[in-house]
């Protein structure tokens, strides 16, 4: 019954574009009905274009974010233990971080050229920003009585970390990378748009450049349903490795 | 279980019954309220002293029964009745002052904006909060925050307050000080009070009359009558020999019950 | 911390800061990499000066904000006023919520293409993505705030015989200023970079060409003043809107 209301809405706007379209007889280089854009959808998926530019694109984004996501992890474990640091790079991070990372595209283009490379490195760059800032406040936010713990058992820091600090802070690292996973998807097709000769993104752009709105339709959609998929994935690891509390964290962000 | 005769009614439960699912809440109540009667309702947890306030209320329909004002059925929120709420922290709205809350309720009735300022100033220095206008909720103390829904209430100039164990959540010194200032408003404006608590000195210290609940369901028990002079004080009321009978009887009562 | 502590770091990190500019121009003097990739501090201030004294820096960055503001304040009010719709009414939260969530993860640019398609290449379809873009936080926020009004208040607003616009505009709507104002701090930073990638893709004049052309054609310096004037409307308008969000939540400090 939920699903049912839920696609309702849906259903009623494509009908109506698809018989508004056949009505007014559209002959458009920009708009094309719900049933060209599904043929259009199976011919590129068919011939494999959209498979391997996506697997391009995925590529592009999960290497931009091991390495932004994973130096982010390693900073915001050094900011959380040694809180004088942490106090010592603040500014430098308040005047970083709001840099838009799309302006560092044509810096990108300019020193690395076009390819993986800039687009991995701008990927990363987004992406180091918000998991540096959550994880960084979940580990300021260790209940005081563990680290009392950690003291009184005199673990070492690397026993430290990987016995009490990454264990405590898991569920909510894993909710920083799975809004980083997003945010790396969105970045990668951007920077596809706007300048890189490579991925989903790219097709898109030359799709609608070489006036074929059904399968810029098409590819729009596949980006959505991407985007979605990589999300409900995630989400659903983090309602199962983690519980509801996990979850609850992650709505509020 | 009326009221003197010289009163009149003004509230009436007619043969009230209230079940959440198949589970019964309240059964065959019966109760008449007079016009100026302070009435209080006790009765261990379970035994629906909130749900029939929140029926007189209009927040809540009865299963069966009729709750009538006035003589006609209760049958949503009157404008007459005022409901005070026991957790003061979530009954006020956090994002404004004082001054502000108060006013929700002239703006609820449509009172014209330069008339609200006076009543606001007017009402606030009625509870004490005179200098504590501008003050948001949370820059309150608890007894300071009920004082604002005090005022609140008054500004609706409710013929009926209905008061869900106001003062429950306050300390001991708090408590007492807004209970004599209860007592000192409703001396003057007449209102009717129905008044929920499980704190026995406080219904006798409060009322005119005590009505004692029983649990699961909640059936009316017995009702006290209190024949303490007004205005009551702290010191001499609670050591009225009156005051000290009725405390014993209702708490054999309430020891009988949970035995 | 002792304020007079608290001081002392933030001088500290300061010249933290100050250290790796240095480091930045030893580095560009010294590591023997061309000027046209790496240019120093002091050709970026340079570059930054001559462009603020010609007026040409000023107009541009005039342009960029502009975008970003018209487009955030349309999201805004766009996503508050649908918020309120469909967080006040259930039966919209069963029938349009759903479909939102669905539209929700696709990156606003990927609707680039199909609206250049529909407007063709103008400001107005860079302030359509701008709109489109940073709606979304406010909107969710704004369903979420208002549909998640404490029960009690609900009651006392019966009890006080509110009506429906009035309870949605007395108790829900201010119930949820502190997720509005969150959502429209997430909704300027998208604004900021849709406006952007909007200049890229239209070459409407605004940073987001500038820093493209200074790229194309190997203008090193100009191109590193455009991302510092780019980094510092994102840092302001942050700090603006962090200064607006602590002055309207004053309610909740204690």
């Amino acid at each position: 019954m939920k699903t049912l209301k839920a696609l309702l809405l849906p259903a009623i706007l494509l009908l109506a574009w698809e018989i508004a379209m056949h009505v007014k007889n559209v002959q458009s280089d920009s708009l094309a009905a719900p049933s060209q854009i599904a043929i259009a959808f199976k011919d590129a998926m068919l011939d494999g274009t959209i498979l391997s530019r996506t697997a391009e694109t995925l590529r592009a984004a999960l290497l931009g974010l091991a390495l932004g996501g994973g130096s982010a992890l390693i900073l915001s474990i050094i900011l959380g233990l040694v809180p004088p640091v942490a106090r010592l790079l603040q500014f430098t991070i308040e005047v970083l971080r709001p840099v838009p990372s799309v302006a560092l595209i044509p810096v990108a283009i300019l020193t690395l050229g076009f390819g993986y490379g800039m687009e991995i490195s701008l990927v990363a760059f987004s992406t180091f920003w918000p998991i540096l800032i959550y994880g960084h406040a979940a580990i300021t936010n260790i209940d005081e009585q563990m680290l009392d713990l950690a003291k009184v058992l005199r673990l070492k820091t690397f026993a430290r970390i990987t016995k009490i600090i990454l264990p405590a802070t898991l569920p909510r690292y894993f909710v920083a990378f799975r809004l980083a996973t997003a945010v790396s998807l969105i970045i990668a097709v951007t920077v596809e748009i706007a300048a890189n000769p490579l991925g989903i993104g790219y097709e898109l752009m030359q799709a609608s450049q070489s006036l074929h709105p059904d399968l810029t339709f098409a590819l729009v959609l596949w980006i959505g349903l991407v985007g979605w998929t990589l999300n409900t994935l995630l989400l659903f690891a983090q309602r199962r490795l983690f519980g509801p509390a996990g979850v609850a964290f992650g709505i509020q962000q | 279980m009326t009221p003197p005769a010289t009163r009149k009614p003004l509230i009436e439960f007619r043969n009230v019954n209230h079940a959440f699912g198949t589970r019964p809440i309240v059964h065959n109540i019966d109760l008449t309220v007079g016009e100026s009667e302070f009435v209080c309702l006790i009765g261990p947890s379970g035994c629906g002293k909130t749900t029939l306030l929140r029926m007189v209320g209009g927040l809540l329909t009865p299963s069966s029964g009729q709750v009538l004002f006035n003589g006609r059925p209760v049958d949503g929120p009157e404008k007459e009745i005022s409901f005070m709420f026991q957790d003061y922290s979530k009954a006020l709205l956090p994002w404004r002052t004082a001054a502000g809350n108060v006013s929700l309720a002239l703006e609820a009735t449509n009172v014209p904006a330069a008339q609200r300022g006076p009543r606001i100033k007017e009402l606030l220095a009625k509870v004490g909060l005179a200098n504590h206008a501008d003050h948001y909720p949370a820059q309150l103390s608890g007894g300071m925050q009920q004082r604002v829904q005090i005022a609140r209430c008054l500004a609706q100039e409710p013929s009926v307050l209905l008061m869900d164990e106001p003062f429950g959540a306050l300390d001991a010194m708090t408590r007492q000080a807004l209970q004599d200032e209860i007592l000192r408003l409703i001396a003057v404006s007449k209102t009717t009070v129905l008044f929920v608590t499980h704190d026995l000195e406080e219904a006798i210290y409060l009322g005119d009359r005590v009505v004692a609940l029983y649990p699961n369901p909640g059936r009316v028990a017995q009702v006290f009558d209190v024949k303490l002079p007004f205005p009551r004080d702290q010191l001499s009321t609670r050591e009225h020999p009156e005051f000290l009978r009725l405390r014993r009887e209702l708490f054999d009562f309430i020891r009988e019950g949970e035995a | 911390m002792t304020p007079r502590a608290k001081v002392l770091w933030m001088i500290g990190s300061v010249c933290v800061t100050a250290l790796i500019v240095v480091a930045w121009q030893m580095i560009a003097n010294y590591s023997g990499i061309p000027a046209v990739f790496l240019p120093g501090p002091d050709r970026a201030w340079r570059a930054l000066v001559t462009g603020f004294t010609t007026g040409d820096l000023t107009q541009l960055s005039m342009a960029t904000v502009e975008r970003m503001i018209y487009g955030w304040v349309l999201a805004s009010l766009a996503g508050i006023v649908l918020g309120a719709i469909i967080g006040s009414s259930k039966i919209a939260r069963e029938y349009v919520a759903p479909m939102l969530e669905m539209v929700r993860p696709v990156p606003v640019s990927a609707f680039m293409p199909v609206v250049i398609a529909i407007v063709g290449l103008s400001g107005g379809m860079v302030l359509i993505v701008i709109a489109l873009g940073a709606i979304w936080p406010v909107l969710l926020a704004t369903v979420h705030g208002v549909s998640s009004v404490e029960p009690r208040l609900m009651e006392v607003s019966r009890s006080l015989r509110l009506g429906r616009l009035q309870t949605l505009w007395k108790i829900a709507l201010p119930n949820s200023q502190p997720d509005i104002l969150a959502g429209m701090r997430i909704g300027l930073t998208v604004s900021l970079i849709l406006a952007v990638i909007g200049e890229m893709l239209t070459s409407e004049a605004g940073l987001g060409y500038h820093v493209l052309v200074a790229a194309r054609a190997f203008r090193s310096a100009d191109l590193f003043a455009g991302v510092i004037l780019l980094g510092l409307i994102g840092l302001v308008s942050n700090v603006a809107l962090q200064e607006i969000e602590r002055y309207m939540l004053r309610w909740k400090q204690r």
